[in-house]
């Protein structure tokens, strides 16, 4: 075969599959999928943490004075507010780690560089594998609102309440997708430890009112819990489960408008960091290295 | 070189070191280096737990204190909260820490490697464990420091309630760890069984009372008494009457639970021992040491 030939054989463009989107991210669901359900005794241990965590605070609430949650606008039930708090709270961590955890298994597997080597972007890579963890948290969440339920949390529920607390659980999503995404971003250079996440785990269970009213904080500590998006994504969840309240009221507006604002701002801001990593990794030929 | 030579070099008798505390010193030492490796973990873990002690100090800014003492247990909650938070620590280490180490061990194909080198197993696997302890140890002191230096804490440290304190705590290290035993020895053999340990752990962690009065259970006699099975509910309530209440062995409650805690080591030990024992023989017969 002459060379000239051998360059026209390697060149030729074969038309490969167009495939969506859409189908792209139903094919890392599913596949992700697979893999979850090998390990349904961990998943079981995973939904136990999350249930015994729940009951734990049912016997905490018996000694507690709900004041302080009375002065925050909230009615007077420590058991729900903690039930809201910690439901909500390990949902966006296992969605947020998960993601950073799934970024770490496609380096160390060795797959990561093959998928991004094919026609799938960065961004339909990063959508495909956050889909996945946030559907898992979802079956915790509400695994741990019915335990709530079952052990006497009462949410005052109308239909108005529904629908702006699921306004609030789509802002809740899109803005912790957005500290996955810069999560994922420093996993991909540092390789090992998890700042991003762990920092965030941290200070939101200090400043974002998991446990407390942030109205305990002194004033000084309180600004940290309005940099997080779960700060304002509780307080609407709680006025909405716990108060009746909905979008009309100002206070879950302010929240709603708070979690847009964030969203619109460290969107491009984390996709633009994930993108740095990515390209610097990609030089120094390092996506498959761990 | 000739071949009577070589199977005279090959088959020279070096003296090798077999005295157990050597091998004891070998085994910590590379754990410790190997913990020291990851340098990022141990600092995140620390601030984290420094972070556990603030959210708990505002969790009991909402306890009712006459409710707290209602339960015999003073007016301090972070107090109550701080005994469990740190010696909870030292169970998830004791429960899950070895069988943990020996499934890295053998996916890392390095169990085979040990084992076939002169190193007596059971000092290996006891090695394995203080990894863990070291890393509750520096956990333990720093929430005992955040919390008694910087939230104000006092516990009582006269000599009477701290000796009890220690006894109780090394018993409830023994007794937990035999438990450990146990459940490494099991998940050595069937390769398998990690989540019933974590499962365990977890259940222990909250029937014991970490961070609610164990009286609290009483309206519900069955977990009450599913409780009572956990040596770790005694080493909490002694070591919580030790340093909060001053109590020292001389008060009944206390002497009530290092004895049942000594009853949970003295059955618990061997049995722990043993089927340790019996797994690694087990794996070694048939030839699964580097196999998961």
């Amino acid at each position: 075969m002459k060379l000239e030939e051998i360059i026209e054989f390697l060149g030729e463009r074969v038309p490969r599959l167009e495939v969506g989107v859409l189908e792209k991210v139903k094919a890392f669901v599913i596949r992700d999928f697979k893999t979850w359900w090998t390990y349904r005794l961990w998943v079981l241990l995973d939904i136990t943490g999350a249930l015994t965590s729940v009951a734990t605070y049912y016997f905490v609430s018996k000694i507690v004075t709900p004041t302080a949650l009375v002065s925050a606008g909230y009615t007077a039930d420590f058991l729900t507010f903690t039930v809201i708090g910690i439901a909500f709270q390990h949902y966006v961590w296992s969605s947020v780690s998960g993601l950073s955890e799934a970024i770490r298994d496609e380096q160390y597997d060795g797959t990561m560089e093959t998928i991004l080597s094919s026609r799938t972007s960065f961004r339909v890579f990063l959508l495909g594998e956050s889909v996945f963890r946030f559907m898992v948290g979802s079956y915790f969440l509400i695994a741990s609102l019915a335990m709530g339920l079952i052990i006497g949390a009462k949410f005052n529920l109308t239909l108005g309440s529904i629908l702006s607390a699921i306004v609030l659980t789509i802002l809740l999503i899109a803005s912790h997708m957005v500290v996955g995404v810069l999560g994922a971003g420093a996993i991909l250079k540092l390789k090992e430890g998890d700042p991003i996440v762990w920092a965030f785990t941290w200070l939101t269970q200090l400043f974002s009112g998991v446990l407390y009213p942030l109205g305990l904080l002194p004033g000084y500590l309180q600004w940290i819990g309005a940099a997080f998006p779960l700060t304002y994504s509780l307080d609407g969840l709680r006025r909405c489960l716990m108060n009746g309240e909905d979008l009309a009221s100002a206070a879950i507006l302010g929240d709603a408008a708070n979690l847009l604002l964030f969203i619109v701002v460290m969107l491009p801001v984390s996709l633009w960091v994930f993108k740095v990593a990515y390209d610097s990794t990609r030089r120094e030929g390092a996506l498959g290295q761990y | 070189m000739k071949q009577a030579e070589l199977i005279e070099i090959l088959t020279e008798d070096k003296p090798r070191v077999k005295l157990p505390l050597r091998q004891f010193y070998g085994v910590v030492w590379s754990s410790v280096k190997m913990m020291f490796a990851y340098k990022s973990w141990m600092i995140m873990d620390l601030l984290s737990t420094f972070a556990s002690v603030v959210m708990y100090y505002f969790v009991g800014l909402q306890v009712n204190p006459l409710s707290l003492s209602q339960t015999g247990w003073g007016t301090n909650y972070l107090a109550f909260a701080l005994i469990g938070v740190a010696t909870s620590n030292y169970l998830w280490s004791c429960l899950v820490r070895l069988s943990h180490s020996i499934q890295h061990e053998i996916r890392g194909g390095t169990l085979e490697t040990v084992a076939v080198t002169p190193v007596d197993m059971l000092t290996f696997f006891i090695g394995q464990t203080v990894r863990g302890y070291l890393v509750s140890l520096i956990l333990l002191v720093g929430i005992f420091v955040v919390g008694t230096g910087g939230m104000g804490v006092e516990f009582q440290m006269m000599p009477g309630p701290l000796i009890a304190a220690l006894i109780l705590f090394i018993l409830m290290l023994i007794s937990n760890q035999a438990l450990g035993l146990i459940a490494a020895g099991v998940i050595m053999v069937y390769k398998r069984g990690d989540p019933i340990a974590f499962l365990v752990a977890s259940m222990n962690e909250f029937l014991a009372g970490v961070l609610y009065p164990l009286e609290m259970l009483g309206a519900f006699p069955l977990l009450q008494a599913i409780s009572m099975m956990f040596p770790y509910t005694y080493a909490l309530d002694g070591m919580r009457r030790a340093l909060i209440l001053g109590a020292s062995l001389a008060d009944a409650n206390v002497l009530t639970d290092v004895l049942v805690l000594f009853g949970f080591s003295a059955v618990l030990a061997p049995i722990g021992f043993a089927v340790l024992n019996w797994g690694y023989r087990t794996i070694r017969a048939n030839g699964s040491t580097s196999s998961y």
